[in-house]
C-alpha cells in the first residue's frame, strides 16, 4: 500500500511538557480518516505540525512518498495539502467570491477557470447568495462553509479538516457531511479533527485516537471506540 | 586614549542620562504592557510637561517646588483624557477597526502627536522658551564627574520618583493591578480588576512621567513645539531593547543607552552619536525581538 | 460588490478627477498656486505608493517621505556627480529608492504592527541622519543643487500629473490582477493567505519594493521641480502629512491618497493665508477619521450613494 500520507515519528516538546510524543501513522489515498482524543491530547499540536505551523522536534512527514517535513504552509498548500482551522479564518474585508479566488488563483488557476470553480462550489455549499457581501459581513456559520470551501478551488491530495462542525446550524453540518461524502466517494482523502462522535462514525470508517501525546488506538472507527484504554482516557478510569 | 578619569566622567553622565531617558521610557512600557500599543505621541507629553513648566514657573512666577508637580499633573491630565476618548476602540472591538487594532494605534498616536506639536506651534508660538534652573550653581562636582547644577538636581528628583514608581508597582493595590493587567488582561477583569480603569491610570501616569521629564529637563534643552521628538525615539528604542512591557529592562536599557551613546559619542563618532540607539533597535527587532527582558510572544 | 466592480468604479473616478485637475491651469494662472498644485501632486504620488503598501498590503511603514528623499538624493547626485540627463536621473532616483525598499522589505518580513512602525520609523530617521551628515557629498542641510529641467509651472504640472496618472494606472493593473487578490488576502489575514497558497515572502518584498520605487519616482521628479535637494525631504513630518493625507482620503482605495493630496495641502495653504491653523485642523481629522470613519471621505461618499446593506437572515 503506497502511502499518501506517512507521519514517523514525530515529537514535539514545549519546554517541560511532550505534546506530541513518537507519533505514527500512514494515511492511504481515498482514506477518510477521524482524529479523535481528549482536550490536551495533542491533536492540534499534530496537526499544526502536518501543515507546516509549527516545527516537530523529531519526526519526519512525507506527502506522496516525498519528506515535507519543515515546509512551510504555503509550500504544502502548493503539494496539495489544506488545511482548514478551528478558529474560522477567512478574509473579512475582501467579498467572498474574491476570498475563494485567492486560493484558486494562488495555486495556478487561470481567471476563467478560477471563476467557474468559485461558482460550483458556492453552489454546491449553498452560499451562492452572498457571493457579493464582504466576507466578515457573513454570519458564522456561512464563514465556516466559505473556509470549507476555500480548501477545495483546486482538488487537494489530503485535506485535514481542525473541528469542521464545531458550533454550527445542523442545516450547514448537513451540508459539509454530504459535501464530505461525495468527494470521498470520488477517492479524496481526509483528515477529520472532532469531538462530535456520532460524525466520526457516521463519515470515518478509520480513526485514530491520542491522548497525552501518544496514539491510543489506530483501527476500525467502532474498534477504536470500544477500546478499553480509548473509553478510560476520555470518561476516567472508573468508566472503563 | 581613554584615560581612566575620562571614562569615568563618561560613565557617570551616561547613566545621568540614562535616568533621564528612563521617566520616558517606563511610561512608554507601561502603556505598552498594558494597552499593547506603542504610543507614538509619548514625545508630546515631554514637549507639554516642558512648556507647562515653564509658563507655570517663569510666567506666573510660582515656586519651583509647586511647578514640578505642576508640569507632572498637566501630563497625567492629558493622559488621562486621551486614553478615555481615544484608545475605546482598542478593547471595545469596534468593527470598522477589529482586527487592525495595531493600525489604529499606531494612526491616532502618530496624529496626536501632530496635533499636540502643531497646536503647540500655534497657540503660544515656535521659538524656544528659557525656563528657570531648579539649582543656579553651574558647575557641582559628582565623584569623578563635573555637571550643571540643574542636572544633578534633575537626576535626585529622578531617583526619588522611579523609587516611588517601584515601590508603587510592588506593594500598592493600583500597582499590582496593574501589573496583574500586564499579564493578562481578561484574567485580571474576571479577577475584579477594572481593566478600563487600569490603562486610564497607567496612560495618565506615563503621561505625567514624560511631563516631568520635559520639565526637569527644560532649563537645559529648552521648550519649543518638537523638543519631544528626540526624547520619544529614544524611549522606543529603549523599550524594545529592554524588553516590550518589562519595567525593570526599560529601566536597565535606559541606562545602558546613556552609557552606549555616552561612550560612543566619543570613541566612535560624535555626528552620528543619535544614529547608535536606533542601529541597536533594528538589530534587536530583527533578532531579539523580545529584547533584554520581555517575553517572546506566541503565534496562532 | 464585488472587488473587482469596486475597483472599476475608484478608477473610473480617479480618471475624471485626474481630468478635472487638468483643466484647472485654465482658469488658474498664478505662479504661487500653480506650486500648489504642483506640489500637491507630488503628495498625491507619494500618498498612492504608501497606500499600497498601508491601505492594500497592511504594512504600516513610516518611511515613505525617506524613500522619496532617497530618490531625490539618487538623482540629484547622479545629476552632480556624473552629469546625467534628467530622464536617467529619473530612472537611478526610482531604481536606488525601489532597490533599497527591496532589501528593508525582505529585512522586516516577519514584524507586525507597532514593531514594522518602529523599525521603519528608526530607518527614515537614520537615512535622513546620514544625509544631513555627509556634508562633502550631499553638503548636508545647505541642499544639493540640480539643474532644472523644465521652466514652465504650467508645464510642470502637467508633468507631474501625467506621471500621477502613471503611477494610478499601474496601480489599477496591479491591483485588479491576482496581486491585488494576494496582496488583501495578507493585509487581511497572512495565516489564511498562507495556507491558501499565496507566496508571503514574495508578495510582500514586492509590495515593499513597488512602493518605494513609486516614492522615489516622486522624489526624483520633485527634485527637478524644485532645483534643490534637502534632507528636509525625509523628514518624520512629511510622512505624517502623507498618512493623514491618505487617511482623510480613505485608506485602500485607489482614489483616497489623490483626494486627500489635493484637498489637504491645497486647503492647508489657502489657509496659511487665513489665519494658519491648517495643520492642526488636519491633524485633529486624522484622529477623527481614524476613530469614525476608517474607510475616509472617499468611504464617507460611497457609502452615502449606496443603499443600505443589511446582514442577511
Amino acid at each position: 500500500m503506497s502511502s499518501l500520507l506517512s507521519v514517523e515519528g514525530v515529537t514535539k516538546r514545549f519546554g517541560g511538557l511532550v505534546a506530541v510524543a513518537d507519533v505514527s501513522f500512514d494515511i492511504a489515498p481515498g482514506e477518510l480518516v477521524g482524529l479523535i482524543g481528549p482536550n490536551g491530547s495533542g491533536k492540534t499540536t499534530l496537526l499544526n505540525i502536518m501543515s507546516g505551523h509549527l516545527f516537530a522536534d523529531q519526526g519526519t512527514i512525507r506527502l506522496d512518498g516525498e519528506p515535507c517535513t519543515g515546509f512551510k504552509p504555503q509550500r504544502l498548500a502548493r503539494r496539495g495539502l489544506m488545511r482548514m482551522f478551528q478558529l474560522t479564518r477567512i478574509f473579512p474585508r475582501m467579498n467572498v467570491l474574491d476570498n475563494l479566488l485567492v486560493g484558486g488563483r494562488a495555486l495556478g488557476l487561470h481567471v476563467d477557470e478560477a471563476r467557474e470553480r468559485a461558482d460550483a462550489l458556492l453552489e454546491e455549499l449553498q452560499i451562492a447568495h452572498v457571493r457579493h457581501l464582504d466576507a466578515g459581513q457573513l454570519s458564522g456559520g456561512q464563514m465556516k462553509l466559505l473556509e470549507f470551501g476555500c480548501c477545495f478551488m483546486r482538488t487537494p491530495r489530503l485535506a485535514l479538516l481542525d473541528e469542521p462542525f464545531a458550533a454550527i446550524h445542523p442545516t450547514m453540518k448537513e451540508i459539509m457531511s454530504t459535501f464530505i461524502r461525495a468527494r470521498h466517494a470520488e477517492g479524496q482523502t481526509f483528515v477529520l479533527v472532532s469531538h462530535d462522535m456520532p460524525v466520526i462514525v457516521e463519515l470515518c470508517p478509520r480513526s485514530i485516537c491520542m491522548n497525552a501525546g501518544r496514539v491510543l488506538s489506530d483501527d476500525k472507527t467502532s474498534d477504536v471506540l470500544a477500546a478499553p484504554a480509548v473509553i478510560e482516557a476520555y470518561l476516567g478510569g472508573a468508566a472503563a | 586614549m581613554l584615560t581612566g578619569a575620562l571614562a569615568a566622567d563618561l560613565a557617570v553622565n551616561g547613566l545621568v542620562t540614562g535616568l533621564f531617558y528612563a521617566l520616558m521610557a517606563v511610561g512608554l512600557a507601561l502603556i505598552f504592557g498594558v494597552l499593547r500599543i506603542v504610543n507614538f505621541a509619548h514625545g508630546e507629553f515631554y514637549m507639554v510637561g516642558a512648556y507647562a513648566y515653564t509658563i507655570v514657573a517663569a510666567r506666573l512666577g510660582v515656586p519651583l517646588a509647586v511647578a514640578l508637580p505642576t508640569a507632572f499633573l498637566f501630563g497625567a491630565a492629558l493622559g488621562w483624557v486621551v486614553e478615555r476618548t481615544l484608545m475605546r476602540p482598542l478593547y471595545a472591538n469596534i468593527a470598522t477597526w477589529g482586527l487592525m487594532r495595531d493600525e489604529y494605534a499606531v494612526i491616532v498616536t502618530f496624529g496626536l502627536s501632530l496635533l499636540l506639536v502643531n497646536l503647540v506651534d500655534k497657540a503660544i508660538g515656535p521659538y524656544a522658551f528659557r525656563a528657570p534652573a531648579l539649582v543656579s550653581a553651574s558647575r557641582i562636582v559628582v565623584g569623578p564627574a563635573l555637571m550643571s547644577g540643574q542636572k544633578v538636581a534633575a537626576a535626585g528628583v529622578t531617583l526619588v520618583t522611579l523609587a516611588f514608581i517601584a515601590l508603587f508597582l510592588r506593594f500598592s493595590y493600583w500597582g499590582r493591578a496593574v501589573r496583574a493587567v500586564s499579564q493578562n488582561r481578561l484574567g485580571a477583569s474576571l479577577a475584579g480588576i477594572d481593566a478600563t480603569a487600569v490603562s486610564s491610570l497607567v496612560f495618565a501616569l506615563a503621561g505625567g512621567l514624560a511631563a516631568l521629564a520635559g520639565a526637569l529637563l527644560s532649563p537645559i534643552i529648552n521648550a519649543s513645539p518638537d523638543v519631544g521628538a528626540f526624547p520619544a525615539i529614544k524611549s522606543y528604542v529603549i523599550v524594545v531593547l529592554g524588553g516590550m512591557g518589562s519595567i525593570l529592562g526599560a529601566f536597565i536599557a535606559s541606562l545602558l543607552l546613556g552609557l552606549v551613546e555616552s561612550f560612543g559619542a566619543v570613541l566612535v563618532s560624535y555626528q552620528y552619536r543619535d544614529t547608535f540607539g536606533l542601529v541597536l533597535l533594528i538589530l534587536f527587532l530583527l533578532f531579539r525581538p523580545q529584547g533584554l527582558f520581555g517575553e517572546r510572544g506566541r503565534e496562532v | 460588490m464585488s472587488g473587482d466592480i469596486r475597483l472599476r468604479r475608484e478608477f473610473i473616478a480617479t480618471a475624471l478627477l485626474l481630468v478635472l485637475l487638468a483643466l484647472l491651469p485654465l482658469v488658474q494662472r498664478d505662479v504661487y498656486w500653480l506650486g500648489v498644485l504642483v506640489v500637491s501632486a507630488y503628495f498625491a504620488i507619494l500618498a498612492s505608493s504608501w497606500n499600497l503598501l498601508a491601505g492594500f498590503t497592511g504594512q504600516f511603514s513610516l518611511a515613505p517621505a525617506a524613500f522619496a528623499m532617497i530618490g531625490a538624493y539618487g538623482a540629484a547626485l547622479s545629476a552632480t556627480y556624473y552629469s546625467v540627463p534628467p530622464i536617467l536621473g529619473l530612472i537611478i532616483g526610482t531604481g536606488a529608492a525601489g532597490l533599497i525598499g527591496l532589501v528593508l522589505g525582505r529585512i522586516v518580513m516577519r514584524l507586525k504592527g507597532p514593531y514594522l512602525a518602529l523599525t521603519t520609523l528608526s530607518f527614515a530617521e537614520i537615512a535622513r541622519l546620514v544625509a544631513s551628515n555627509s556634508i562633502n557629498i550631499t553638503r548636508g542641510d545647505l541642499g544639493l543643487p540640480i539643474a532644472g529641467w523644465f521652466n514652465d509651472r504650467v508645464l510642470w504640472f502637467y508633468v507631474f500629473l501625467g506621471a500621477l496618472a502613471f503611477v494610478i494606472c499601474g496601480l489599477y493593473l496591479l491591483l485588479r490582477s491576482k496581486a491585488g487578490l494576494f496582496l488583501e488576502a495578507i493585509r487581511d489575514d497572512e495565516i489564511a493567505a498562507a495556507r491558501s497558497g499565496v507566496r508571503i515572502v514574495f508578495w510582500k518584498t514586492a509590495a515593499f519594493s513597488i512602493s518605494s520605487a513609486a516614492a522615489g519616482f516622486a522624489g526624483a521628479l520633485y527634485a527637478y521641480f524644485a532645483s534643490l535637494v534637502t534632507p528636509e525631504l525625509g523628514l518624520v513630518q512629511q510622512t505624517g502629512l502623507v498618512v493623514s493625507m491618505t487617511v482623510i482620503g480613505g485608506m485602500g482605495s485607489l482614489i483616497g491618497p489623490v483626494v486627500g493630496a489635493f484637498l489637504v495641502y491645497v486647503t492647508s495653504e489657502w489657509l496659511r493665508d487665513v489665519g494658519g491653523w491648517q495643520l492642526v485642523i488636519f491633524a485633529a481629522l486624522v484622529i477623527v477619521f481614524a476613530r469614525l470613519f476608517r474607510t475616509g471621505l472617499w468611504g464617507l461618499v460611497t457609502a452615502a450613494l449606496q443603499p443600505r446593506r443589511g446582514k442577511p437572515a
